[in-house]
This record gives structure tokens, sequence and C-alpha cells, in this order.
């Protein structure tokens, strides 16, 4: 149960910031965010975006415009907006800082008759 | 062959098997539902249509077909997801409640198990089957309780049938679900899909019994409504009737009611404010129950509170002085007042004694009718003793023998009062008229009242003394106006209807035919 509930919280930090990873690299409809998610093994089923989707346009993070499709109803492609970009460099850092918290612990973790002379470099 | 319908989702038209319809319907029920408690909830779900749209869409184009079945709903609902995989990742920013059950993508869920009756399985109506899959014990075992139950004074078959009332039945598969405590997500739907319960045989009873039950409740209502019309029909001319009366009363329609008995008791001062007392009480309910019927049968709105309460006080209104009144007029009844008078007669061996409709016309009609006295002469007016009843019978007549050779007619005049001299004034308010004409006395009907004066018990009691030796002839009226039982018993020997003979003997009245025998004896 504990794990359980780690590796969700774990999770849903993580999705909302390769969401934002994924968009930043162009605008993009959410069905190929979703294909990206999937082939990054994070999401499991679709529904689960949407909601997120729309939490971040209306955080300010996200903006969107509607691009006719060829093949059914409009889609909405998404963007990054400057407050979205600025926040995702922050989160930049703060995955930079977690990553060396995980590969410090782990290191710590294998030796852990020597951890005063372990030395990493701070990113 | 399956039926096929034709939705317009996200704005595109697909069309789609009926089953395949119904799963679809109830995943975007459920997917609403649980985004309702999202500010963004339309805007969510919309993306989410116009996605499944898209996937339809894209299915369709691939698999080269025309129709979407229950299984690409499946394989879009699979790919969208449940609500249960929604949960797990919509918990953040609540602060993220982290003992909860968060099994990712989706966790055997904490459903509430409602209790239906389960007609699938039916015996009678599913109320055993349905308390079994509440309380997860097998069918037989809580059959076998009930067949029990039955045996304790028959108590189980009352039991069943207020069960059978009260517990819904489980209709849509959503209850179906709810019923076995099942998921209603996508994963219930699919077990629901591979377990085609509504093909399951009933037995030969519950069939009987489904069937009977559909017949009673409808048949049944149909006759509480016919029932509901008749009570308000009746109810409504009854009202009706009670308003044309009070109208009547109030001297608007018809001045004379106010004469007839018993209405004649009541004080001419207090007659408007009984009138109406009288309609509220009696109207009140009457009112009520139209209204209480119509809205059982026919709505289920509320009753209004406020029109009880205004119903209740304005009939307590008038009750309270009815009751006061009728207080006051029977106390007006507590004392008696009595005064005779004797009158000779002319003397005749034989006496012919009749009761006339003619009214004898006397100076209190000549003012209660506006009749000139000098211009009625010879005149006569009938009074319809047999038509109406206008007042209890107040006039009786006895025969008693004589002490000498004269005739008298002895005329006691009753009556009750407040007072003994209230009694008094209402003995001398009546009137009593009788002519001799030769040997013919012709007695009226009833005794008369002055104009205005009130029913309180007035009466006129007649002794006719005679010698001994008279004969009298009674008309066929008398068998109504004699005390005691002399007229039948004579009526009985004669063995003719229109009169009686009856002779007095030294032993007091006799009937003529008995002293004959007696004589020849």
């Amino acid at each position: 149960m504990i794990a359980e509930n780690t590796q969700t919280q774990m999770r849903k930090g993580i999705l909302e910031y390769c969401v934002l990873l994924i968009i930043s690299r162009g605008q993009i409809y959410a069905s190929d965010i979703i294909a990206e998610l999937k082939s990054a093994r994070l999401l499991v089923v679709e529904g689960t975006l949407y909601p997120l989707l729309t939490r971040l346009k209306n955080n300010g993070l996200l903006s969107y415009h509607w691009v006719e499709s060829t093949s059914g109803p409009p889609r909405k492609y998404y963007v990054l907006t400057q407050e979205g970009k600025a926040i995702l460099h922050q989160l930049d850092a703060t995955w930079q800082e977690l990553v060396y918290a995980i590969e410090t612990s782990k290191k710590v973790a294998d030796n852990p008759s020597d951890n005063n002379t372990v030395k990493v470099d701070k990113p | 062959m399956k039926k096929t319908l034709n939705i317009n989702i996200g704005n595109s038209i697909i069309y789609i098997e009926e089953d395949a319809y119904e799963m679809l319907t109830a995943y975007l029920n459920e997917v609403k539902h649980y985004f309702s408690r999202n500010a963004d909830d339309f805007e969510i779900v919309t993306d989410i249509e116009n996605r499944i749209a898209e996937m339809f869409g894209e299915i369709l184009r691939e698999q080269q077909k025309q129709l979407i079945s229950i299984f690409d709903v499946q394989a879009v609902i699979r790919q969208m997801g449940s609500v249960s995989d929604f949960e797990s990742s919509e918990n953040e920013g609540t602060g993220g409640s982290s003992t909860e059950d968060f099994g990712y993508p989706g966790h055997p869920g904490n459903t509430m198990k409602k209790l239906y009756r389960d007609s699938d399985h039916a015996m009678i109506a599913g109320v055993c089957s349905g308390l079994a899959h509440y309380l997860d014990l097998d069918v037989r075992w809580v059959r076998l309780v009930a067949l029990f139950t039955v045996f304790i004074a028959g108590s189980g078959i009352l039991a069943y049938v207020i069960l059978w009332i009260m517990i819904p039945k489980a209709e849509t598969r959503t209850e179906k679900m709810n019923m076995r405590g099942q998921e209603t997500n996508l994963r219930g739907f699919a077990n629901s899909h591979l377990e085609p319960w509504a093909m399951q045989s009933k037995s030969f009873l519950a069939e009987f019994f489904d069937v009977t039950g559909n017949f009673i409740s409808g048949t049944g209502m149909a006759i509480f409504k016919a029932v509901a019309i008749f009570i308000i029909a009746a109810a409504s001319f009854f009202l009706i009737g009670l308003f044309i009366a009070m109208v009547a009363f109030m001297g608007i329609w018809d001045a004379d009611v106010a004469n007839y008995f018993p209405f004649s008791v009541i004080n001419q001062e207090y007659f408007t404010v009984l009138t109406v007392s009288a309609f509220l009480v009696g109207g009140i309910p009457l009112l009520a129950l139209i209204l209480f019927t119509v809205r059982v049968a026919f709505s289920n709105r509320e009753v209004n509170k406020t029109l009880s309460f205004v119903l209740l006080i304005v009939w307590l209104a008038g009750l309270a002085p009815l009751i006061i009144y009728i207080t006051k007029i029977s106390s007006e009844f507590k004392e008696g007042a009595e005064f005779s008078q004797v009158s000779e007669l002319q003397v005749y061996p034989h006496y012919t004694l009749i009761i006339d409709r003619t009214r004898f016309f006397s100076r209190e009609d000549s003012l209660s009718y506006s009749i000139d006295a000098e211009n009625y002469k010879g005149k006569r007016i009938l009074a319809d003793i047999d038509d109406e009843f206008k007042a209890p019978r107040n006039v009786s007549l006895w025969i008693e023998k004589s002490t000498g050779d004269r005739v008298s007619l002895v005329q006691n005049f009753r009556s009750r009062g407040k007072t003994f001299q209230n009694a008094l004034k209402n003995v001398q308010a009546i009137h009593y008229d009788y002519l001799q004409k030769d040997s013919l006395v012709n007695f009226s009907p009833m005794v008369q009242l002055s104009k205005d004066a009130r029913w309180r018990g007035q009466e006129v009691a007649l002794t006719l003394k005679v010698p001994v030796g008279t004969r009298i002839t009674l008309s066929t009226e008398f068998q109504r106006y004699m005390s005691g039982n002399i007229y039948w018993e004579c009526a009985e020997q004669d063995r003719h209807f229109d009169y009686t003979e009856l002779i007095m003997t030294e032993d007091g009245i006799k009937c003529r035919n008995e002293a004959v025998s007696d004589g020849a004896e």
C-alpha cells in the first residue's frame, strides 16, 4: 500500500513535468502527447490527460488553438505560454536537484562505510 | 440481427449498435458524474467526447466498416480509462490523502451495495434473491428462512408483501451491478456483458407473479382513481347542496323554510349566524375531502400547510357559535307549562269526528298571509298535511265518559320554555281550532303558532267527554291522532278502512262491534 502510494505520488509529479516537456518542443495535439507519454511508458489511460491539460491551461501554463482536421472534428493544439516556459525552467532545476538527491542517496546506500569520501558534482 | 443507432458525438455522426450505445452512454454518464466535481467539467468532458469520436473514426477507417460494435466501445474505453483510473491521478491539489487506496491503474472498488429485488432470479418477486445479494448469502438459505417464517402465523407472507412493495426492482444494468456490489465502471460493464442475466429464464411462478403484479398495480390504480372520482363528485354535490341550503335558510331563496321543523326551533335572531356556522362546519370537511382526494389520486404535490391551517381555523370558528347557540336553544326547553280550556258541545247521540285539511281561517292567518278577512269569507285554505312535514305531531285525542249528560271538549295546551313564565307565554301562542256543525265535529290537524313564535314542543291534548251510550264515528285520519291503540283494534274488527265506530260504555270507550256482541251475550 505504501509502495503503491509513493509510486503514484512520484508518477503524478513527473507526469506534469513530462507533459510540459513534450509541449515545449512545439505545438502538439492531445493524442500525440498521449502517444509520446505511452512510448515513455508513463501514462496508461488517455482520460487522465484531459483534466491535467485543462488544469495546466487554467493555471496559465498552456494555451491552445483549434486546428481543422482532415479526419474528424477540429483538434486542440497546445503550446506553452511564457509563464509555462518559466515554470518549466524552474522544474528543470528542481529535477536536477532530485536527480542529485537520488543519486547521492543511492551512492550512500551502496557504500555505507565511506559516506564522507563521496564526491558528486553538484548541478 | 442487431438494432443500430445513429449518434452525434463530437460533431461526428456515428452508426453504433444498440448494446454498444448503451455501454457508451453509461460510460459517458459516469465520466460526466466524475468530473462534475471539477470546475472545468464541461471542457474536460467535451475533450473526451471529441477524442472518442476521433477514435471511432479511426476504427471505422482502419477496419473498413460502417458500424461501431460493443467491442470497439470496450477498446475505446480501455484506452480512455475508467473513472477509477482517473481517481488515482486526480487526487493531487487536495493535499493528496495518502491513506486512500491508490491501486494504479485501477483499484477494486469500495462500492456500496444497494438492496434491490432481483427479478431475474426470482421465485416470486425476487425479494429473497435480492436479500441474498445484499447479505452475501446463498439464496437457498434466505429462501429457507423465508419459508420458515411463513409458518410463524404467516408473518413471512406479510413481510414478503411489504418488502415487495418497499424494495425497488433492479431494472437497469447499473442497479443490477449495485445490487451485486459490483463497480459501476468499465470492468463492471464488461462483466455484465459477459454474464447475460437478462437471458436467464425465470421460474414459472416468478413469471406468473410478475404478470399478476403488473395487472394488480394497473387495475388497482384504475379502480382507485374511479373511487377517487366518485368521492370527489359526491363531495362536490353535497357541497353545492349545502350552499343552496345555506342560501335558502338565509332567506334569500325561500323565506318559508324557517317555519318548518326542525328549523322552526331556531330563534329568528340566531338564524343567520347559525346558518353560516352550520355551512362552515359541514362544508369545510367536504372541501378538505375533495382537496385531499384530488391530491392523493392525481398529483403528488405536498398539501399546502397554510391552506390546511386556514381551513381548520375557519372550521373551528364555525363550530364555536354552533355549539353556543345549540346550547342556548336547548336551554329553552327546560321548563314546561300547561293550561286547559273546557268547551261545551251541543249534545247529539251520535257524533262523527273528522280531521279536515281545511284550515280554519284565523286572525293569525289574515296577518301572516296578508289576507283581508272580509274578502275571504266562504273560501277555505287547505293545509297540505299529507305532503309536508311541518312539525312533529302536536294534536292528540282521547275519549272519556262524562259525568253528566253534557258533552264537552277539554283542550290541554302544553309548551316548554326557558322559565315557567316563558313556557306559559309559549302556551298562549298556541292556536287550535275545531268546529261543530250539528253532530259533525271537525278538528284541525295541527296547532297554529303565532307568527314568529318558535317551536318549543307546543302541543294540544284533546279530551272529548261524552255520556254513556254515545256513538262516535271516527274518520280514518284519526289513526294518527288517537291516543292508544283503540282505533287500530276497532278498525280491525270493522273491516272497513275509511272509518271506524266506537261507543261509550260504563267501562269507558269500546269498539261498537265488541259492545254489540257483549250486549247480545
